[in-house]
């Protein structure tokens, strides 16, 4: 029984070193950013006869590194309350096939956002627009009496 | 005995760390205006009422139009739809009809004058259509003459 815990202690130790060294390289290699910040869109006109006009914003990107795999980015949003439409899709694709435009939908399962990212050698990141398009109907109202809608979007890099 | 079970656990944090390289999010907000507009078919409407217009024995002679309709979009809750001329005493009697909308109700048949009255009740927050029914009525006894209305349709609270 001594002798049991004895050699548990050591490997304890070297299976927690391994552990906090994967931590370690995933956070220096989880490496996604979503660069121009937070963004907002705003419905504003419509021609007689037909539902608002869709508002179309690509000021934002994604940017992503290469992996030791092929890997995807998914896309998914939480906002509560929401009451209006939010699609996005990936233009101007560095690595990778941007997927069909995505609708984003409050508590959605993360869905595929741009499949097939290259792996590496050799390193380095790609970047990808993102375009946003946001619509209403004349039926979901509007935001001086239901509020805006604030998606929290976000982007995940993971194996394909 | 303990040696195992921290060895799943360490496991379990590889398999994870494995799948998912990193995340990012931001936030995106969407904002929609009070959208209101408004549309009449293009063209004027004319109501000639002329001797085939008239009925021996009647004093009140009358014609119609329905050639023009009404388009609307409005994301606002609680909304009517008024109609007025332009013409504060017309000569001769104008009155209008909403028919067959594809939301909300038609209010009764009104005379026009500059006084806005109801049109369409009941259209809030919606996209819809109708016909525009123009009826020009004209007594016997009133003579000849012209009137020339300029009509006016107003989106508004109800």
């Amino acid at each position: 029984m001594i002798m049991k815990n004895r050699i548990a202690v050591p490997v304890m130790k070297v299976l927690q070193l391994l552990f906090l060294l994967s931590v370690t390289a995933e956070l220096a290699l989880g490496q996604i950013t979503v660069n121009g910040g937070n963004i907002s869109l705003a419905v504003t006109t419509a021609i007689a006869g037909s539902e608002p006009n869709a508002v179309i914003n690509v000021v934002a990107e994604v940017r992503y590194q290469r992996q030791t795999v092929v890997t995807k980015i998914t896309v998914a949003t939480i906002c509560p309350g929401q009451r209006f439409n939010l699609n996005v899709s990936a233009t101007s694709v560095g690595g990778g096939t941007a997927a069909p435009q995505v609708s984003l939908v409050n508590g959605m399962l993360a869905t595929d956002f741009l499949t097939g990212v290259p792996l590496r050698p050799p390193g380095g990141f790609f970047t990808a627009s993102l375009q946003y398009v946001a619509s209403s109907t004349f039926a979901q109202g509007n935001s001086a009496e239901l509020g805006n809608d604030v998606h929290t979007v976000t982007y995940t890099l993971v194996a394909q | 005995m303990k040696t195992p079970i921290i060895i799943a656990l360490v496991l379990t944090g590889f398999s994870t760390s494995m799948a998912q390289f990193g995340t990012a999010n931001h936030d995106v907000t969407v904002q929609v205006a009070t959208i209101t507009v408004l549309q009449v078919s293009a063209g004027s409407v004319t109501l000639n009422i002329a001797s085939s217009s008239a009925v021996a024995g009647q004093d009140i002679m009358s014609v119609s139009d329905q050639s023009t309709s009404l388009l609307w979009g409005t994301n606002s809750s609680s909304q009517k739809i008024t109609i007025n001329s332009s013409l504060v005493a017309p000569t001769f009697t104008l009155k209008a009809l909403a028919l067959n909308p594809t939301q909300g109700l038609s209010a009764a048949e009104a005379t026009l004058n500059s006084t806005p009255v109801d049109f369409l009740l009941n259209i809030g927050r919606s996209l819809g259509s109708c016909s525009i029914q123009y009826t020009g009525m004209a007594l016997a006894s009133q003579g000849t003459g012209t009137d020339s209305h300029t009509i006016t349709f107003t989106i508004q609270t109800q």
